[in-house]
């Protein structure tokens, strides 16, 4: 039986699918584009193909491959090896809000119980795992939860309700916070030690061998791909910006959840060279570019859209964030001589995991080498690790260089805490102080 | 006499006070160094600055124990142990945002610490921080740890002692002097703590107030006057669940190696399981179950306090796994402040008018 899952994985994957979305993107006709912005990028077909078949073979990853649901900051790079087929509920209930039906699904969760006042991406994915309900298609259940606390602590509580609904194995990778002037050793030996622990498990679970030539291979890859991650966006330096953040929060998705694969990389390759054949030839993603600024936290999905073409309209262009900037990072500490030494530097020191002192220096570093004007603070109320010290930094910012700052409070994904006309009121206030 | 009080006075006879922030945390560590830890969990504190510096979402463990700090306070150092992504901003918010000058030491219990890497790391934290304080404070006298474990181990057994007569149904006590006597150990130099608890199990040896007995869940019991409402009309806390009182001490004497840094890691993972340290939910019902049988309890009630991630996370299967064992359960959205809402009152006897 699995043989013959495999087959059709393999004829999906290979065959059927590319031709599918190829045909469907022959049927689609070019859009007519909007004044306020420049040429659309084209790598965005080559995106939404990827990201498309991605969600498109899941369905028949079921019993093929084991498939494992992830968080966006565990070392993915574990699996590779064990080919489980990985899927990311941060991502999929990103693309929920993206597609307005946030809301809608996390009300599953919230008719089981689970507070409204819980993490949006957590409800929606509860709200799924509940309903089935989903944009992105038929989505298999997981064999595998594998969870990583460097984000947050609330993939853990969230990652736990899942395997008891799911019945499935949860490996919980736990990354101690970081405080300056600590010594980090113990707690990124601990990283590295679970890590380290885990791998006969994880086997068990896959049915197969830990290859490590396949583990240093899918770690050089992710190495790859974060590098021209890092790469695309420093494209954004340059006057004017060739796409904007809220671009980059789009075509962010394979960095999360393809990491480690060939296609991630070949796609960042493909980006990488449109992005800087703008730069050379002037191509602003915003034409008319005035105001420069940097975005601290994750995007909010549901409004990406109004918001751009609220920034545009005063000329003002997201350049910088350090949402983005988190799968960028740390890729200096990806190195193949400790290659679990290397995956728990690379992932223990992500800024989320860091104190605020390292996030104040980074939001100082960001607006200095992307010389914003200003800084736009989504206070997000589903994420707290990211949202609590943000009133403060503002201050601390404008005290120490010549910027503006605006928080927007708001949430990734559940459009029920958002007011557009109170937004923009804020934005245009904020733009005006911009001008002086 | 209030802690501040009792603060000020371990202060004069020449102690120093550490403001301990929830939840897990070793205090044998601190008391060896003679440091009080006084615990901050729902300080009658005004909280209108520590708005200006928290968005909405924070609970109000977090918001009044700031604002508590923003206040002057007779405390020497503040110990902020990793128990929630609140408690960890609030960590480094404070010494790196809001220039707090007296010395902030941090204390992580590791999540799913049952793996050889988590006790390793435990027992790393636990050198960690005595080596932290001894910068601050100075090496603790020889000896002066082993007799702290020993502190630890017999408020333990007091505290043991007094939960298990009043799931026996063998102490006279209400609910509201029940814990009254059980959160002054939040304070308490811990022979205080033990003589009292003693003391207190021996002059209310008796029978358990009539009335239906419950098992409470969540954090704290709150709202403040929460207690006195429950013994009013009947209601009796046999057993709790609670994150800061029932969770905190080991159901079991835990072993107790000769080194006392171990012995103190040794208490830690013996503590019932709690959704902070990422307990498993199976074994979380077990616990509740366990709790219900032995109280001869009749239902659960969950306190659910408002954007509190990891208890509100576990409550719906939590509830959901109670009733499929035949365990009622109802759950209410709680919040510290002075007064319960009569509509918190209402669904509550409601709920116990229906028990079979």
């Amino acid at each position: 039986m699995r043989l013959v899952r495999e087959a059709r994985f393999r004829l999906m994957k290979d065959l059927v699918l590319p031709a599918a979305l190829k045909a469907r993107e022959g049927r689609r006709r070019p859009g007519k584009g909007d004044p306020l912005f420049g040429p659309p990028l084209k790598c965005g077909a080559e995106l939404k193909r990827i990201m498309a078949r991605h969600y498109a073979l899941a369905k028949y990853a079921k019993g093929a491959r084991p498939v494992a649901y992830v968080t966006s900051g565990a070392p993915v790079e574990l699996l590779r090896p064990l080919g489980f087929y990985t899927l990311y509920p941060e991502n999929h209930s990103a693309l929920c809000g993206a597609r307005k039906v946030g809301e809608r699904i996390a009300l599953h969760a919230e008719a089981r119980g689970f507070s409204p006042d819980l993490c949006s991406y957590a409800r929606i994915d509860l709200g799924h795992a509940f309903s089935g309900e989903s944009p992105a298609g038929d989505l298999p259940a997981p064999d595998l939860l594998f969870c990583t606390t460097n984000i947050c602590q609330t993939v853990l509580y969230w990652f736990k309700a899942l395997a008891h609904h799911h019945r499935v194995p949860l490996v919980v990778l736990d990354t101690p916070y970081l405080h300056g002037g600590q010594d980090e050793g113990p707690a990124l030996r601990y990283f590295r030690d679970q890590m380290v622990e885990v791998v006969p498990r994880l086997e068990r679970i896959a049915r197969r061998d830990f290859d490590e030539s396949r583990f240093l291979a899918a770690l050089e890859s992710s190495r790859r791909a974060s590098l021209l991650w890092g790469k695309v966006l420093e494209t954004l330096k340059a006057r004017p910006a060739p796409l904007t953040i809220f671009d980059a929060f789009v075509h962010l998705m394979p960095v999360v959840s393809l990491r480690g694969l060939p296609v991630c990389e070949r796609y960042y390759e493909g980006l990488l060279a449109e992005a800087e054949e703008r730069v050379r030839k002037g191509v602003a993603a915003v034409p008319g570019e005035r105001f420069r600024l940097l975005w601290d936290n994750i995007a909010i999905w549901f409004a990406l859209g109004s918001l751009a073409r609220l920034f545009a309209r005063a000329g003002a262009v997201p350049v910088a964030a350090t949402y983005t900037h988190a799968w960028a990072e740390t890729v200096q500490d990806l190195d193949g001589k400790d290659p679990f030494g290397a995956l728990s530097r690379a992932y223990g020191r992500i800024f989320l995991n860091r104190d605020l002192a390292h996030r104040r220096n980074l939001l100082l570093t960001l607006a200095r080498e992307y010389a914003v004007d200003g800084v736009v603070f989504h206070s997000a109320r589903s994420c707290k690790p990211y949202s609590i010290g943000q009133y403060d930094m503002r201050g601390l910012l404008e005290g120490e260089l010549p910027l503006r700052t605006v928080v927007l409070e708001a949430d990734m994904a559940d459009g029920r805490v958002w007011s557009q006309a109170q937004a923009e009121t804020r934005l245009e206030a904020f733009f005006e102080s911009l001008e002086r | 006499m209030s802690r501040r009080a009792y603060a000020e006075a371990q202060r004069a006879y020449g102690r120093r006070v550490a403001a301990v922030f929830p939840a897990r945390y070793p205090p044998e560590i601190l008391w060896a160094r003679e440091v009080v830890p006084v615990e901050v969990w729902d300080p009658p504190a005004p909280t209108g600055e520590a708005d200006a510096h928290l968005p909405p979402m924070v609970c109000s463990v977090v918001r009044r124990g700031l604002g508590l700090l923003l206040d002057s306070q007779p405390v020497d150092l503040l110990l902020f142990p990793h128990t929630c992504d609140s408690l960890q901003n609030l960590s480094t918010l404070l010494p790196d945002l809001l220039g707090e000058r007296r010395p902030c030491l941090f204390f992580y219990p590791p999540r799913g610490a049952d793996g050889a890497a988590g006790r390793a790391f435990l027992l790393e934290e636990l050198r960690a921080l005595s080596r932290n304080l001894d910068a601050v404070l100075g090496e603790p006298s020889p000896g002066r740890l082993r007799e702290a474990v020993r502190w630890a181990r017999e408020r333990d057994e007091a505290l043991r002692g007094l939960y298990d007569a009043r799931a026996r149904g063998e102490l006279a006590a209400s609910g509201e002097e029940f814990y009254r006597m059980v959160r002054r150990t939040e304070y308490l130099w811990p022979e205080e703590a033990a003589a009292e608890l003693g003391a207190f199990l021996r002059e209310r040896a008796g029978s358990r107030p009539a009335g239906v007995p419950l098992v409470l869940s969540g954090v704290l019991p709150a709202p403040k006057d929460l207690l006195s409402r429950l013994d009013e009309r009947g209601l009796v806390v046999a057993e709790d669940d609670f994150l800061g009182l029932g969770r905190r001490f080991p159901r079991r004497a835990p072993p107790l190696p000769d080194d006392p840094l171990e012995a103190a890691a040794e208490r830690l993972l013996a503590l019932p399981p709690c959704p902070t340290q990422g307990a498993p939910l199976s074994s979380r019902v077990a616990f509740l179950e366990e709790l219900v049988r032995r109280s001869s309890a009749r239902a659960v009630v969950f306190l659910a306090l408002k954007f509190c991630e990891p208890e509100l996370f576990d409550i719906p299967f939590l509830a959901k796994g109670l009733e499929e064992r035949g365990l009622p359960a109802l759950v209410l959205e709680t919040e510290p402040g002075a007064e319960t809402p009569a509509a918190l009152l209402t669904r509550l006897e409601a709920f116990v008018e229906s028990l079979p």
